[in-house]
C-alpha cells in the first residue's frame, strides 16, 4: 500500500515529550535527593501543632511597651526607633550607593569609554556585587563598630555594585536620536550632556534606585542579626527565646513598613515612565 | 442552518451594535459581510459562536436556538465551527503541526490533551490538513517564522481539523499583501466548493467580496441594508451601505 | 530637591543615635587587619593547610545547593497556580484573584531572613528549615512575577482556542502555558541566583549550608573564615555565569 504524505510526515515528527520526560524526572529526582539528609530537629517538629498554638497566643498578647519603646522617639529600643533606623539605613544606604555608582558605571558603559575599558569596568562591578551584604557587614563590623552606621555602609557599598551594573545599562541602552539631533544643530559636549544624555537615563535610573532601595529596606532589616542596627538584632533574640509577642511586634513593623515602602516605590516608579 | 430571529446586541457601555437582525444563511454558501468598521460586521460574526452573546432575539444554529446554551453543550457546538481571525492567532513558539492539532482538543479529555497525547487519526487529520493546503512540508517549523499567507493558511488547517460544518472569518486577508490575499480567498472558496463547508466572512475589501463569495450582505450601523448575490450589487447599493464612495483601501484594485 | 535633603537630615538622626555609634571610636586601621586576618592563615597555619579547608567545604556547598534547588523548583511550582488563579485575563472575577493577590503580597514582604528565623522556630535548626524558607520566598516572589507575565501575554491565541470549543484548562495549556514557559524557566533561574546569595545569610540564623562554616568561625579562625568566603564567591560568580548563558539561550 503506498504511503500518504502525511503518513511519511507522520514518522518524521521530532519526538520532543523524550526529552521532556526525561528532564522531568531528573529534576524531580533531584528535588527528592535535596530532602535526603536535610537535618531538622525531631522533636520540634513533633510539637508542631503547639508551636502553633503557643505562636497564636502570644501574638495576641503584642509586647506593646516595646512597641513604642521607653520614649517613643528618643529611645533607641522601641521598635518604631528601630523600624526608622532601618529605613534610615536603607535610604541612606541606597542614596549613597548610587551616588557613588555613577563613576563606576560611566567606566563600564560601552557607550562612554568604548568596549575594552567597558570589559573591566564591568569586572569589577561584578567582584562588587558578588559579596552578599551580610558579610560586608561583618568585615566593616570591625573597622565601624557594631551600630547602624556600618549597616549603612554594608547596603551602600553592595549596592554600587548592583546600582552600576544597571546604570551602565540603562547608558548602553540609550535612545541615541536625541544626541544627534543635538549634534545638528551644534552643541557642545555640556550642552549635549545636559539636554540630551541626562534626561533620557534620569527616569531610569530613579526607577532602578527605587527599586533597589524596596530591596535594601529588606536587607536593612536582617543586617541587624550582626548588630548593624536596625530591627534585625531584637529579632535574634526574640527567636531564639520564642518570645512571640515581641517577635509579633517586630513581625507587624517589618511587614508594615515593607508594605508601604513597595507602595511608594510602585508608585513613584509609575509616575515615571 | 444559521438563522438570526430578531437579534439584537447592546454593549454594556450602551453602544447598540446589532439591531434586530434577520438573517438566514444556508448550508454551503459562501457569505460575505460588509460594512464600515464598527457597522457591527464582527458582532454579528462573534454572535453566530457565541463568542459574543446577543442580548435579545433569538439565533438558531441548526435549528437548536443557543442562547441558553453554555458549557459542555456550547463548547461542542463550537467544535464543528472553525474561526479563522486577521491576525491570525497561531500560538507563535509552537510548531505549525502542534497548532493545527490544537483543532482537535474539544474532541478529547481534557486529561488527554493536557499531556499532549492525542490519538492517531487525530495527528493524522491535522497533517492532512497541512496536505490540503499545501504546507505539508513545514509542518514542523515553528510558526512565527512563516509569512503571513503561510500563517492563515496554517490557520485554515486548524480550522479544518476541526472537520467543521461552518467556518467564520473576521477579516482574513485584511493583514496579507495582494498577492497573498487571492491565494488565501482561493482557498477559501477551495474548501466551499470540495468539502461543502459553509463560509462567513467579514470583509473589508469590497470587490474581493464580489468575487469570490455568491450572497452578499450589507451591514450599516447594526441593520441589514443589503442581502442578495453579488450581481445585484450596484454602486447606489454600495453607497447607501458606505455612507459615501468606496475608499482607495476599500478596493483591492487589480 | 528640598524634600531629599529633609529625608537626608531627619534619617541621619537616627543613624546617629544609635547607641554603639562612635565616630571617635572608628578603627579604620582595625577594618584592614581584619580583611589581612582573613585572607592570611592564621595560628600556626600556612596556605596548604587553607587549601585543605576549602576542599572540606564541599560538604557544606553540596548542602547549600540542596536547599536552593529543592527550595526554588518547589516554590515555584507552587507558585504556578496561584498565578494563574491571580492573573486579570484568566480569571475574570475579582472576588477570586483579589484575597490571592493580597496573601502573595503578605507573604512576599518578608525578607528571606525573617522566613528562616520562623522556620527555625517551627522545625528546629538544620536543612529543611532554610528549605522550608526558601519555599516560601520564592513562592512569594515567582507569584507575583507570575502573573504580572500572565496579563501581558497576548490572548488572540487563547481566543482562538475557545472558538474551537476547547475549555478554560485546555486553552490555557495550549495558547498561554507555551508563551510563558521559557519565560518562567528564565525566572527560576534568577531566583535559583538570588537565594544562593542569601543562602550565606540564612546559615547564620540556622539553616545549614555554607554560611555555617562562616558562623561558627568567626571568632578565633578569620583565615578560615576568609577561604569560606572566596568558596562563597566562586559559588554565586558560577551560578550566576551559568544563569546568564542560558537565560540568554532561552531568548
Amino acid at each position: 500500500m503506498m504511503q500518504t504524505r502525511s503518513e511519511l510526515m507522520l514518522k518524521k515528527k521530532p519526538k520532543r515529550w523524550i526529552m521532556n520526560l526525561v528532564f522531568t524526572l531528573a529534576l524531580a529526582t533531584g528535588v527528592v535527593w535535596s530532602f535526603n539528609k536535610a537535618t531538622y530537629n525531631e522533636l520540634r517538629l513533633r510539637t508542631f501543632g503547639t508551636s502553633i498554638r503557643i505562636m497564636i497566643e502570644q501574638f495576641q498578647q503584642i509586647n506593646w511597651n516595646f512597641f513604642w519603646g521607653t520614649y517613643p522617639w528618643e529611645a533607641t529600643d522601641g521598635v518604631v526607633f528601630m523600624t526608622i533606623q532601618t529605613l534610615a539605613i536603607a535610604f541612606l544606604g541606597t542614596l549613597l550607593g548610587a551616588v557613588l555608582a555613577i563613576p563606576f558605571s560611566l567606566l563600564a558603559s560601552k557607550n562612554i569609554v568604548g568596549k575594552r575599558f567597558a570589559v573591566i569596568g564591568e569586572i569589577i562591578l561584578t567582584m562588587i556585587r558578588v559579596f552578599p551584604e551580610l558579610i560586608l557587614a561583618l568585615i566593616l563590623v570591625k573597622g565601624f563598630g557594631i551600630n547602624a552606621f556600618t549597616g549603612l555602609l554594608a547596603i551602600g557599598l553592595h549596592s554600587i555594585g548592583m546600582l552600576g551594573k544597571l546604570f551602565s545599562e540603562t547608558i548602553d541602552h540609550m535612545d541615541k536620536s536625541s544626541l544627534e539631533a543635538l549634534d545638528a544643530v551644534g552643541a557642545n559636549v555640556w550642552q549635549k550632556v545636559k539636554y540630551g544624555i541626562i534626561p533620557e537615563i534620569v527616569p531610569d535610573i530613579s526607577s532602578v534606585t527605587l527599586y533597589r532601595l524596596d530591596i535594601n529596606v529588606r536587607s536593612a532589616s536582617v543586617l541587624g542579626i550582626i548588630g548593624a542596627g536596625g530591627l534585625g538584632s531584637t529579632m535574634m533574640l526574640a527567636g531564639e527565646n520564642w518570645n512571640w509577642s515581641t517577635l509579633g511586634a517586630i513581625l507587624i513593623a517589618i511587614v508594615v513598613m515593607v508594605m508601604v515602602v513597595d507602595v511608594v516605590s510602585s508608585y513613584l516608579r509609575n509616575k515615571l515612565v | 442552518m444559521i438563522k438570526f430571529v430578531d437579534v439584537s446586541k447592546t454593549y454594556p457601555n450602551g453602544v447598540q451594535a446589532l439591531r434586530k437582525v434577520n438573517l438566514e444563511i444556508n448550508k454551503g454558501e459562501f457569505v460575505a459581510i460588509i460594512g464600515l468598521s464598527g457597522a457591527g460586521k464582527s458582532t454579528l460574526l462573534r454572535s453566530i459562536n457565541k463568542m459574543i452573546p446577543i442580548t435579545s432575539g433569538q439565533l438558531f444554529l441548526d435549528n437548536t436556538e443557543i442562547s441558553s446554551i453554555k458549557g459542555r453543550a456550547l463548547r461542542r457546538l463550537r467544535r464543528s465551527i472553525g474561526m479563522i481571525f486577521q491576525s491570525f492567532n497561531l500560538v507563535k513558539r509552537m510548531s505549525v503541526y502542534n497548532n493545527v492539532l490544537t483543532g482537535r482538543v474539544a474532541y478529547r479529555s481534557t486529561l488527554r490533551t493536557l499531556f499532549g497525547f492525542f490519538p492517531r487519526e487525530d495527528k493524522m487529520l491535522a497533517l492532512e490538513s497541512l496536505d490540503t493546503m499545501g504546507i505539508l512540508d513545514k509542518a514542523f517549523i515553528r510558526a512565527d517564522q512563516l509569512s503571513g499567507g503561510q500563517q492563515q493558511r496554517v490557520a485554515l488547517a486548524r480550522a479544518l481539523t476541526q472537520q467543521p460544518r461552518l467556518i467564520l472569518a473576521d477579516e482574513p486577508v485584511a493583514s496579507l499583501d495582494p498577492i497573498t490575499t487571492v491565494q488565501v480567498m482561493d482557498d477559501f472558496a477551495r474548501i466551499n466548493r470540495d468539502f461543502g463547508i459553509t463560509i462567513v466572512a467579514n470583509m473589508h475589501h469590497v470587490d474581493l467580496a464580489l468575487k469570490y463569495a455568491n450572497r452578499i450582505i450589507g451591514i450599516k450601523e447594526g441593520s441589514i441594508v443589503f442581502d442578495g448575490g453579488s450581481s445585484q450589487i450596484t454602486d447606489d447599493i454600495l453607497v447607501n451601505i458606505y455612507g459615501r464612495s468606496l475608499k482607495h483601501d476599500e478596493v483591492l484594485g487589480e | 530637591m528640598v524634600i531629599l535633603v529633609g529625608l537626608v537630615v531627619g534619617f541621619w538622626q537616627f543613624i546617629r543615635l544609635d547607641p554603639g555609634y562612635n565616630p571617635e571610636g572608628f578603627r579604620l586601621d582595625q577594618l584592614w587587619i581584619i580583611v589581612e586576618k582573613l585572607f592570611t592563615p592564621q595560628r600556626g597555619r600556612d596556605w596548604s593547610d587553607l587549601f585543605r579547608y576549602m576542599l572540606t567545604l564541599e560538604n557544606p556547598l553540596l548542602q547549600t545547593l540542596k536547599m536552593c534547588f529543592a527550595g526554588t523548583i518547589i516554590g515555584s511550582l507552587m507558585a504556578f497556580p496561584l498565578a494563574i488563579l491571580s492573573a486579570k485575563n484568566i480569571v475574570k472575577t475579582p472576588i477570586i484573584y483579589w484575597p490571592m493577590r493580597i496573601l502573595m503580597n503578605l507573604i512576599r514582604t518578608i525578607p528571606t531572613m525573617v522566613l528562616a528565623v520562623i522556620a527555625v522556630i517551627f522545625v528546629g535548626t538544620g536543612l529543611l528549615a532554610g528549605i522550608i524558607a526558601l519555599i516560601l520566598f520564592t513562592f512569594g516572589i515567582m507569584s507575583k512575577m507570575l502573573y504580572e507575565v500572565i496579563e501581558t501575554i497576548d490572548m488572540g491565541s487563547y481566543e482562538a482556542l475557545e472558538s474551537t470549543g476547547a475549555n478554560k484548562v485546555q486553552s490555557f495549556r495550549f495558547a498561554v502555558l507555551p508563551q510563558i514557559f521559557p519565560i518562567f524557566l528564565g525566572y527560576i533561574l534568577y531566583i535559583f541566583e538570588i537565594n544562593i546569595r542569601s543562602s550565606a545569610i540564612l546559615a547564620y540564623v540556622g539553616a545549614e549550608g555554607i554560611g555555617t562554616p562562616i558562623r561558627d568561625n568567626t571568632l578565633y579562625n578569620y583565615d578560615y573564615v576568609g577561604a569560606t568566603i572566596i568558596v562563597l564567591l566562586a559559588l554565586i560568580l558560577i551560578v550566576q555565569g551559568i544563569s546568564g548563558l542560558v537565560r540568554r539561550k532561552l531568548q
